[in-house]
């Protein structure tokens, strides 16, 4: 075998390996990452804080107000939610939707908490009136679009249907499907009401100019109201509940792409051991002239360090253009959700430490066997 | 070399490779081992070299009884005061002339004035044009010039040379004769070298006949000796 061509075979291996780990951590965390990100944007904000039993009965103006004094918080809003059906009629069909996912929004605070403004083609929610509707939920109602007049049944907190006809004013289409593109948007006092719900709030979403103190502000709010029964969630913890399958399989794919790096390792020592086979005679000259077994450990292992230095190198070279690609292109998969891409300097370091540890813990079975060959067998090797 | 025996295998398998050899090296001696194929030559000079461990008696070299000397020390006598040439040069093919000449050097860890000794013996050897060229690009001969270069290279007390031309044509066999026996004499060397053919060497020193295993006669300049 020749020595070079093996050299080149071995450091593809770990090469290869790395880049499987940065491909596996641009795509699957990326895309973590990205639905944390849409959701933190659209639905949750960096704090969500609920009631632990029903809605939040204080004042959202107050707590808005509250969250609004801290430093590290850009902007809050409150959030309100409930189903309806919803019919409309479009050239002399009615066509019914029921079981709708409904989202009361404050028109003038939602803007500054949340992004969920900027996925609507149209005008966002502006008066008590005017509704948007997801693009699915309009494609579901046989295409309705800007201008339509949409009618919700609520069902009250009395039991009773409520009905309001409303203008639709915005489509809201999100890429991935992540936004609010299966519910309808509308004011949330005219939710309130319709729900006879009075100043109840669902939800207030917190904003923070800092996600690091996500946790220090959760801690404060439940702090300053003792009395009151609210949950309070970091993005973290939320997405934590609603992705924990998904991070389970993330886990998966680490596993997988480390078995990968263990497969380079493999081949190193099948690569070193071909190499000693094919310099036997070489190893048996070395010997015979003078080398002691220490010296030809030496050369295998230098080899070895070698491997792992320009293998990890290159591969995370290699790694690091494709993560920089996805992060500037903004790479999606089929129109997708973009991957939110980020440089885990620690992960990268982790990964290319790792490959070059384990070139070198590859390299010494194969060292070790070529020291135990002696002279005379081996320089009759042809 | 003293009641040297070597034994390969255990049992029905068992073959004396070589019994009760006793005999002693001159400094400064051109000496021939000869035999037939498998008459044991190569085997009395792997003992010799320390290549090999005897099954039993002990090898003396400069008043030193190698034997008793642990794998590490092994090597570092062989590095210091052994050369080799073997049948095929066996240099390093992806280093250059010059590179392989220097190797001992290397291995020993003594680098000064290296190139300029590996200089001096290649061009001792005609090879002053090829210093540069890879190994595995010079000819047979060449090749076999430089492993002797590289032999010398660390001023051995003895030169172990296992059918040096065995792998030569006539006229480079004959070159590579002078050669060595014209270092020899140059540099004060002794000179032990295995050969199934007498014949070519010509007037040498002594000789060592080897049949089946045993040291049968001597062949001291032109006087037979049973030993």
């Amino acid at each position: 075998m020749n020595k070079k061509g093996s050299l080149v075979g071995a450091v593809l291996a770990v090469s290869v390996g790395i880049l499987v780990i940065h491909v596996n951590f641009v795509i699957f965390q990326g895309l973590f990452d990205a639905i944390v990100r849409d959701m933190s944007d659209y639905r949750f904000g960096d704090i969500y804080v609920t009631d632990k039993e029903d809605f939040i009965e204080k004042s959202d103006q107050v707590l808005v107000n509250w969250f609004e004094r801290i430093p590290y918080v850009e902007a809050a809003t409150p959030r309100m939610s409930s189903t309806a059906s919803i019919n409309v009629t479009k050239f002399g069909q009615r066509i019914e939707e029921f079981r709708v996912p409904l989202v009361g929004v404050d028109p003038v605070t939602d803007v500054e908490a949340s992004t969920i403004y900027t996925t609507v083609e149209g005008e966002y929610v502006s008066s008590r009136n005017t509704a948007v509707v997801g693009s699915n939920v309009a494609r579901d109602l046989g295409g309705v679009t800007v201008g339509d007049n949409i009618k919700l049944k609520v069902t009250d907190r009395r039991g009773q249907d409520q009905t309001k006809r409303f203008i639709v004013t915005g489509i809201a289409s999100s890429p991935g499907g992540q936004g609010l593109d299966t519910s309808v948007i509308i004011h949330i006092d005219t939710l309130r009401d319709m729900l006879d719900r009075g100043d109840d709030t669902d939800a207030i979403l917190v904003k923070l100019n800092d996600r690091k103190k996500a946790t220090e502000v959760r801690d404060l709010f439940l702090l300053s109201f003792p009395n009151d029964d609210f949950k309070a969630e970091t993005i973290e913890e939320s997405a934590e509940e609603a992705l924990s399958g998904f991070r389970s399989g993330i886990a998966m794919i680490n596993m997988i792409g480390l078995f990968g790096m263990m497969s380079s390792a493999f081949a190193i020592v099948t690569i070193q051991m071909m190499l000693v086979t094919s310099k036997t005679r070489e190893i048996g000259v070395m010997r015979a002239i003078g080398a002691r077994r220490k010296d030809i450990l030496l050369i295998f292992l230098f080899q070895g360090i070698l491997i792992g230095t320009i293998g990890a190198a290159a591969g995370t070279a290699m790694g690091l253009s494709y993560t920089v690609y996805a992060k500037e292109t903004k790479m999606t998969f089929a129109g997708s959700i973009p991957l939110e891409v980020s440089y885990d300097w620690g992960k990268i370091i982790q990964t290319a430490f790792t490959a070059f540890g384990l070139a070198i813990v590859a390299a010494i079975y194969p060292a070790f066997k070529a020291t135990r060959l002696q002279p005379v067998e081996a320089m009759r090797t042809v | 070399m003293k009641n040297l025996s070597k034994t390969y295998g255990e049992g029905d398998t068992k073959v004396n490779a070589l019994t009760d050899a006793t005999f002693s090296i001159k400094k400064g001696e051109f000496l021939l081992i000869v035999g037939s194929s498998g008459s044991g030559k190569t085997t009395l000079l792997n003992m010799i070299g320390l290549l090999d461990k005897p099954t039993a008696g002990m090898v003396f070299i400069d008043d030193t009884e190698t034997t008793k000397l642990n794998d590490n020390e092994i090597s570092s006598f062989r590095n210091s005061k052994l050369g080799f040439v073997f049948q095929f040069a066996n240099l390093m093919p992806d280093l250059t002339v010059l590179e392989n000449v220097i190797l001992p050097r290397s291995i020993q860890k003594t680098e000064q004035n290296a190139v300029d000794d590996a200089m001096k013996l290649l061009r001792a050897v005609g090879l002053e044009s090829q210093i540069h060229k890879r190994a595995n690009k010079i000819s047979g001969g060449q090749a076999q010039r430089a492993a002797i270069a590289r032999a010398l290279v660390n001023r051995p007390s003895i030169v172990l040379a296992d059918e040096p031309t065995g792998n030569l044509d006539s006229v480079t066999t004959e070159t590579i004769i002078q050669l060595m026996k014209s270092m020899a004499r140059k540099l004060n060397l002794t000179f032990v070298v295995v050969t199934h053919d007498r014949e070519q060497f010509g007037e040498v020193d002594r000789v060592i006949t080897v049949k089946d295993g045993r040291v049968i006669e001597t062949e001291n300049n032109s006087m037979k000796v049973v030993a």
